[in-house]
This record gives C-alpha cells, sequence and structure tokens, in this order.
C-alpha cells in the first residue's frame, strides 16, 4: 500500500523516510482568473499533500467586501484594507489606533470563534476523517502583522523601538486572542497548527533580530507550545530574508517554515537547519515563477535539492501560483521533484 | 567654533526632545541655518544611512532618527528659505502603478532629505501619466521610482517611456529601486540608476544631478 499523503507529511516532519516527497501549491485567486484551465490541469497532475478544513466560524457583523477584489474590506478586527487590483491583498491606509494610548479600544474578534465547540469540532474532525490528506488548521495567527493592521506599518516599526508606551499591552491582547484561537484548533484532529508573520526584507530582517527575540520569539514559542502538547505540528510562514533568526525558528519548535529561499544563501540555511526543520517550500516568486522558461524552474529545484534535500524528510515541495507566476515553469517545478525522489 | 556632535548623535540616536532643543540651541547662539543643517543634521543622517546598509540600524531605528531629523529641518526650513539656500536637488518619489509597497520608498525618501535633498512623494500606485505631471509640476530634477512587485516593475518602464513620450525625458533623471529591480532592468528600460538600497541611492542621486547624462 502507497502511503498515503498524510503519512508522507508526517514522515517528512519526522524525518522518516517519506516514500516521496510531498507537495503543496498555494493558489492566489490571480492565477485562477488568469490561467483556469492551466490551474486544474496542474491541480489534478500534482495534487496537494496538504489541505485546511471548511469554515467553521461566525461572521463578524463588522465585515464588509472581499479582501481579494478591487475596491474596500474591512475585516472582523475593523481594520479597513483598500486593495488596487483583484486577486490580491490590500492595505490599511488608516489605522485604527492612531495613538497608542487608545490600545484599549481594540477588540479582538472573539465572536467569530465557534460558538458550540462541540459542533465545529465535529464537522473539523469529520473532515479529518474523509480526507486522506495532511490537514493543517484554518486559522493563522499573525500578531505583527495583526500589530500593523492596526496601527499601521510605520507607527507599529517605531512602537518597537519605544516599547513602554502600549506596545507590549496591544502586542499580548492580540497573543490572547490567537492562543484561545489556537485553544480551539489543537482539541480538533488536524494534524497541524499554521501562523505566519513577514520578517524580512529582500536582505535583512524588517527589525533587528534584539528585538525580534526580545517580543516576538516568546509568542511564537507559545504557539509550538501548544501545538506540540496536543501532538501536532507547527507550520510557519515567513517571508523576506531572515536566515539570522532560522535557528530561532528551529529553537522555539518550528516544525516547517515556508521562506523565501532564494533570498538567502541556502548554504548557511543547510548549516543553521537542514535536519532540524522541515522546508516547506518555496520557489521564488519574484523571478523564478514568472519565468517563461521552464528550464528556470527545474534549475531551482536542483539548487534546493542540492543544498537541503535530504532522502530521509525535511522537504516539501511548495511554491505559490501568484502574480505574473507561469503555469508552465510551475509544471516543471513539480516534475522536477519527481525526479529528485 | 559650535561643536556639533551632540546634535549628530540626537539625529543618530532618534532623540526627536533633544534635536528640537539643540537646533534652537544652535540657532540662539547665532548659527546659520545652513551651518546647522550641513554639520549637525546631515551628518548624522549619513551615519544613521551607514549603520542601515551595515546592518546595523534596521527600519523602526530609520524611522526614529527620520523623525529627530524632521524636527530639525521644521525648525531651519522657514530660515533655509529666507536666507534662500536652495536644497541640493528635487527629487519627485513614489511607488509605480499597482503596487501599494512603500516602506522603501519612504526610506530612501527619508535618506535623501536627510542628505538635503528636497522631497516630493507622489506616494503608491501612481501612474505614467501622473509622475509625468506632478514632475512638470513641482520641477524636479529626479525622479525615484519603487516597485516591488516583478508584476509592477514593468510600469517603471512605461513611466519612463511616458516621458519619452511627453518629450520631457531629458529635463529629469530617473532612478530605480525595489526588490525586484536590477543595474540590467534599469539600463534595459532607459532610466539613469538603480541603488539596492537607501544610503547608496543617495550616492546615486548625487552622481546624478552632478554630472550628465
Ligand atoms: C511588507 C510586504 C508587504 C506589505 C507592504 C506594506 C507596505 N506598506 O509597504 C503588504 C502586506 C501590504 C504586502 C502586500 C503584497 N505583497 Co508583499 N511583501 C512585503 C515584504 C515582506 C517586505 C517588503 C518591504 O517592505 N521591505 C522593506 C523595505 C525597506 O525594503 P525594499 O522595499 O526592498 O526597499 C529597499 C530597496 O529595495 C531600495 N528601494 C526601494 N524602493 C526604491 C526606490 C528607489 C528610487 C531606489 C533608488 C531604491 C529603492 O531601498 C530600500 C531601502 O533600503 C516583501 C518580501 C521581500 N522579499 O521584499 C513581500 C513581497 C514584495 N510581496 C509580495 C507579494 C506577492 C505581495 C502580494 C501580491 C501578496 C498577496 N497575497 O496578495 C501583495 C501585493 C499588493 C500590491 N498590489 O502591491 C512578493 C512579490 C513577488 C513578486 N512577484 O515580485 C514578495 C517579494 C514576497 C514573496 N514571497 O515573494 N506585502
Amino acid at each position: 500500500m502507497p502511503q498515503t499523503s498524510r503519512e508522507l507529511v508526517r514522515n517528512c516532519l519526522k524525518f522518516d523516510s517519506p516514500e516521496r516527497i510531498p507537495r503543496d501549491l498555494w493558489l492566489l485567486p490571480w492565477a485562477t482568473q488568469h490561467f483556469p484551465e492551466e490551474v486544474k490541469q496542474l491541480e489534478a497532475r500534482f495534487p496537494s499533500d496538504i489541505t485546511k478544513p471548511v469554515a467553521v466560524y461566525s461572521r463578524s457583523a463588522l465585515v464588509e467586501g472581499d479582501p481579494y477584489k478591487a475596491g474596500q474590506y474591512i475585516d472582523e478586527w475593523g481594520c479597513v484594507f483598500t486593495n488596487l487590483q483583484d486577486g490580491c491583498i490590500g492595505e490599511v491606509r488608516n489605522p485604527i489606533i492612531n495613538d497608542l494610548a487608545d490600545w484599549q479600544q481594540v477588540k479582538p474578534p472573539y465572536e467569530i470563534l465557534p460558538d458550540i465547540k462541540e459542533l465545529a469540532r465535529e464537522k473539523v474532525n469529520r473532515f479529518c476523517h474523509e480526507t486522506d490528506l495532511f490537514v493543517l488548521s484554518s486559522c493563522c495567527p499573525r500578531p505583527w502583522e495583526r500589530y500593523q493592521f492596526l496601527r499601521g506599518v510605520e507607527n507599529a516599526m517605531v512602537d518597537v523601538l519605544e516599547p513602554e508606551n502600549g506596545f507590549l499591552d496591544l502586542l499580548k491582547r492580540i497573543h490572547e486572542f490567537y492562543l484561545t484561537e489556537i485553544e480551539f484548533w489543537v482539541s480538533t484532529d488536524v494534524d497541524a497548527i499554521m501562523f505566519m508573520d513577514d520578517w524580512g526584507s529582500q536582505s535583512n530582517l524588517l527589525i533587528s533580530p534584539h528585538y525580534w527575540r526580545e517580543f516576538f520569539k516568546p509568542l511564537y514559542r507559545d504557539y509550538c507550545n501548544l501545538t506540540h502538547s496536543h501532538n501536532k505540528f507547527a507550520f510557519m510562514h515567513s517571508d523576506g530574508q531572515i536566515s539570522s533568526i532560522y535557528a530561532d525558528l528551529v529553537e522555539v519548535g518550528v516544525d516547517a517554515i515556508n521562506s523565501q529561499l532564494f533570498c538567502m544563501n541556502m548554504k548557511d540555511l543547510a548549516k543553521q537547519a537542514k535536519g532540524k526543520i522541515t522546508f516547506w517550500g518555496e520557489i521564488d516568486r519574484q523571478h523564478i515563477l514568472p519565468s517563461p522558461d521552464p528550464q528556470a524552474g527545474r534549475d531551482a529545484v536542483r539548487e534546493v535539492a542540492e543544498h537541503l534535500y535530504n532522502p530521509a524528510g525535511g522537504i516539501i515541495a511548495q511554491f505559490e501560483l501568484g502574480l505574473g507566476a507561469n503555469p508552465a515553469t510551475a509544471n516543471a517545478i513539480f516534475e522536477e521533484w519527481e525526479k529528485i525522489h | 567654533m559650535t561643536n556639533y556632535n551632540e546634535l549628530q548623535e540626537c539625529i543618530i540616536k532618534g532623540n526627536r526632545i533633544k534635536a528640537r532643543e539643540l537646533t534652537q540651541e544652535c540657532l540662539d547662539n547665532g548659527n546659520p541655518a545652513k551651518e546647522i543643517l550641513d554639520e549637525g543634521l546631515i551628518p548624522g543622517m549619513a551615519v544613521v544611512g551607514k549603520k542601515f546598509q551595515d546592518g546595523e540600524y534596521f527600519i523602526p531605528e530609520m524611522l526614529v532618527s527620520a523623525r529627530a531629523l524632521n524636527i530639525g529641518l521644521g525648525i531651519l526650513k522657514p530660515l533655509l528659505e529666507a536666507s534662500d539656500v536652495k536644497p541640493v536637488a528635487k527629487v519627485l518619489v513614489g511607488t509605480v502603478k499597482g503596487d501599494i509597497h512603500d516602506i522603501g520608498k519612504n526610506l530612501v525618501a527619508i535618506m535623501l532629505r536627510g542628505s538635503g535633498f528636497e522631497i516630493i512623494d507622489a506616494g503608491v500606485d501612481v501612474s505614467p501619466e501622473k509622475f509625468v505631471q506632478m514632475a512638470k509640476e513641482s520641477g524636479a530634477d529626479i525622479l525615484g521610482l519603487s516597485a516591488l512587485l516583478t508584476t509592477t516593475m514593468t510600469a517603471m518602464k512605461d513611466t519612463v517611456d511616458a516621458f519619452q513620450a511627453d518629450g520631457s525625458r531629458d529635463k529629469i533623471k530617473i532612478m530605480i529601486g525595489g526588490a525586484p529591480v536590477t543595474t540590467d532592468y534599469a539600463e534595459k528600460i532607459g532610466a539613469d540608476g538603480y541603488a539596492p538600497n537607501a544610503a547608496i541611492a543617495v550616492e546615486m542621486a548625487k552622481t546624478l544631478v552632478g554630472g550628465s547624462r
């Protein structure tokens, strides 16, 4: 009997020699809008081994619009996003908390969490039992990004240097909400909990690793500990050049990290983390995926494999089909991964 | 002769309150605004840019220094204008059409302002036509275009082309930057320069206004 998707991913995460490299394709609505047929074919030929369950949250009365549509979108925290185009996300232009002294006005959206926990749990568990795929939580805590949505990017950055003025209080309020959210998900049969925050620019961390360790690392540690105490895996996404915190992510217990490998020195990443964490993709979205030459995709896979491949596990063949991506190159990427293992 | 080390230090450390006090103190002691700018604020900001480039400073430190700088500049500005001191050059900056990423563009603007340039910020999602129009209205010497998405990089070319079509391309130098952008791309689209970070953007801007195209 071949291993199921769930077994493949689990074996990969535990370095227990999966039969093949598991796959995970991310789609921005942009891709399905621009290449509906190609996306269908790609998904049929290389089905993902990872999925997410159905929605079990209530709708917040605050929510208006669609996050992936051009125009205005209001989310469940009351943050107002302006989006330029269909198929991707927008940005908060007028943050709700202009003066940090008003941080207490932030009301985390506890009302959207399942009110009848048993019913919601049953629904999620049924989903998990009916699929052979590896199931990620549908929640995605993002304390730093949420902080930025509430305060605006530049205010948020400056707050980090003046933590006593309400930064720590607001961050704690956000974090407590996310812990409550994770508590629900760890009580279900999902295989893993996902969280995220973009921590890098193209060439460095956005904030000093010193402050990152002081204020943010403990939050991710809490998410990992809660996740592991229920025998689940911790999955994290973070964009940009984040090699200076890779070892910290390993240390707090992140099991799989989705990061911009091509911004970083993969040889260095291998030294820091190979065999200790699973590289959950990615293949470069900036230059490789938009390339019309499928060979660029193949070469990229070879480059990742050369540094990070380990037959015992630790690689999930993941990438995002997003703005400007080329379907032929995407096909070539999955084809090449099949040749590696 | 006034020792400007302390004022420089305020900018480097991002100490807004002291930056205000010291700038005022320097003026009260009869120092010319231009000297305070050239000896205090600008050298302080140059250290900030260097520290950012060397990976010692990150975005928050840059922003805090920028706030201190702006306070100093705010005090000096009317005096500089009154004594007809001209900025090094006028730079129109903006993020191109379809793109909302502006952190990098803002850092570039900060460093340029802190090096004596006047900045006109067109914001994000700026169309080629808008850039042409704003360049004319402001009389900008340099245009700084930012793009963070491979899909919006092409709008940089459209913008260069729009200046060509308008017949005003030779009146303005165009420099470009942002995560996916490269020197090769700058050459390919007919821009005058590319800089990988905010500190180098200043050098580039100085070269562009210093030399001829
Ligand atoms: C923060 C961020 C966001 C924030 C932006 C907030 C803001 N106000 O700017 C938000 C969350 C809104 C966002 C949205 C999106 N983003 Co984004 N984002 C990033 C991230 C993580 C960091 C960018 C950043 O701010 N860096 C910090 C600054 C300081 O660096 P910088 O911009 O590079 O600027 C420096 C230099 O480049 C240079 N420079 C910059 N501009 C200029 C201009 C001139 C004239 C000069 C000389 C120099 C210069 O100097 C600067 C300072 O040293 C990058 C990751 C990355 N690798 O860069 C992704 C990234 C840019 N985003 C990406 C994507 C895909 C998106 C979305 C489509 C995501 C989505 N799911 O919808 C949307 C697009 C929305 C839109 N229409 O624009 C991709 C782009 C891929 C591609 N195809 O090119 C990236 C690379 C991430 C990835 N995984 O690949 N994003």
